[in-house]
């Protein structure tokens, strides 16, 4: 009997050692993330809270580390645009990146009951870490193409150098239908996408200016009439003048 | 489960017949039985007697390890160090920022003060350095690491170079120099850890690479361990 008693206390002390264990864990200390550590944690965003559980937010100051260590560009500029390191490393931990970026996707995708977007400012960052990443996704596997081919200058090699950049622009153009949903976003929420177009789209035209623009600004177009936003109109307005140049350019 | 809770356990079970005999010891102490209290102190002290030199023991083996010795290495036998030469063992730490595939080297600064000269080693201590497979071939870890005794070195020459300067080469002085010496190398190491971020950051591990390379040449001068103090003349 008094066996039992000592056994069944034993239990209640490792019972309770374990309850006290963090229930998540996130490498904050750690200055980059690699891939290892998304893994962790996309894992964990994804599937180990509660429904009604709250995840990582900007706004919670103790646990904004998290979502700012999971949208740190930083973490991926770090390897992908270190000139030391090979062509063929960096395609294929950019590639691995995506991949994990696409997964990322769905962590901060919660609506309410009125349709507004619950973590509004964590899936944008997400959104935004996403361009950044494809921007040198791209171009490293593009680079590659390049870099191992007979004739860089052929036409088989250009035309599959622009399909990718194509494809690239169409990636992007994703996020500008982004405003349909613009309602379900609040003022800032507006304003921090406004700015997500104006760097990245900035970015993707001035690294490929004499690529086809044509449906990207056509969908800028669209959604120039449709947003009542002024930071987005004013962003949009900026892209469309943007491309706009580089056909002057061009012509 | 929890490493510490691991730890727990096993102190628990350990000392269980402690436990055992504490609990018979307050229920025979309200009947005025002082027996089983002499007998706790026994058990405990047999408890003690085996813990105490057993924790020693493991901290000793986890700093040097003994089992497997290599004495300490000099600078002049750089170009032969490999992983080989890892000989440490690690308990405690399993990986480094969650990277199980870790190394870390331990060098130090020898220095001996005779009345005419004095001299400077940078060490490499085998027995104290911590790689997680002897037999990994990973030339950016080993090259890492390896880099930290090259620091030492660039330290050890900067120490020369600056005892060498001194106008008045007494002990005092000396000492001075090679106090300042082992922290500024502290923190270039840490530094150097920081910026690489243990070799992850591959452009910074190549600026070091060359920076140190070439401080190390600025300062080859310095190459030798010993400096004469009082020139003869």
């Amino acid at each position: 009997m008094k066996k039992n008693k000592v056994i069944l206390i034993l239990l209640i002390a490792i019972g309770f050692a374990n309850c006290a264990e963090e229930k998540h864990k996130f490498p904050i200390e750690k200055r980059f993330w690699d891939l290892n550590d998304y893994d962790k944690a996309i894992l964990d965003l994804r599937f180990g809270y509660l429904n009604d559980e709250k995840k990582p937010t900007f706004d919670d100051p103790e646990q904004r580390i998290i979502v700012e260590k999971l949208t740190d560009e930083q973490n991926f500029k770090v390897v992908l645009d270190d000139t030391e390191l090979g062509l063929k490393h960096k395609n294929k931990v950019a590639t691995e990146f995506f991949s994990h970026w696409k997964d990322m996707s769905s962590i901060y995708q919660e609506r309410d009951r009125k349709d507004m977007y619950v973590y509004g400012k964590e899936m944008l960052a997400v959104w935004q870490f996403g361009l950044g990443l494809q921007l040198r996704y791209f171009k490293l596997g593009n680079d590659e193409t390049i870099e191992g081919s007979d004739d860089p200058n052929s036409k088989e090699i250009r035309n599959l150098v622009n399909s990718n950049v194509n494809t690239l622009s169409t990636n992007y153009t994703y996020y500008l239908s982004l405003v349909n949903e613009e309602k379900s976003l609040t003022k800032k929420e507006q304003d921090i996408y406004a700015n997500g177009i104006s760097k990245y789209f900035t970015d993707l035209v001035e690294l490929y200016p004499n690529a086809k623009y044509d449906s990207l600004k056509e969908k800028a177009s669209l959604m120039l009439n449709k947003t009542e936003s002024n930071s987005i109109k004013s962003a949009l307005t900026k892209l469309i003048a943007l491309i706009d140049s580089k056909k002057v350019k061009k012509e | 489960m929890n490493e510490n809770l691991i730890a727990a356990l096993i102190l628990l079970i350990y000392f269980s017949p402690i436990f055992y005999q504490l609990i018979i010891v307050i229920r025979e102490s309200k009947k005025g039985n002082k027996l089983p209290l002499k007998k706790l102190y026994q058990f405990l002290k047999i408890s003690m007697l085996i813990l105490i030199p057993s924790v020693v023991f493991f901290f000793i083996i986890s700093h040097t390890n003994y089992f497997n010795y290599q004495k300490p290495m000099k600078f002049s036998e750089y170009d032969k160090i490999t992983f080989d030469n890892f000989r440490g063992l690690n308990f405690f730490k399993k990986s480094l920022y969650g990277n199980t595939r870790f190394a870390y080297i331990v060098t130090s600064i020898d220095t001996n003060i005779d009345k005419d000269s004095v001299s400077i080693d940078a060490l490499f201590h085998p027995s104290r350095s911590f790689v997680y497979n002897k037999k990994t071939y990973s030339k950016d870890l080993l090259s890492h690491e390896k880099y930290h005794f090259k620091i030492t070195e660039l330290f050890v020459r900067k120490a020369k170079e600056r005892i060498s300067k001194l106008k008045t080469k007494n002990k005092s002085n000396i000492d001075y120099i090679l106090n300042s010496i082992e922290k500024e190398e502290s923190k270039y190491q840490q530094e150097y850890d920081y910026n690489t971020f243990h070799s992850y950051v591959h452009s910074e591990q190549k600026r070091y690479e060359r920076e140190i390379d070439s401080l190390l040449t600025l300062l080859n001068h310095f190459k030798k361990s010993k400096i004469t103090l009082h020139e003869k003349k």
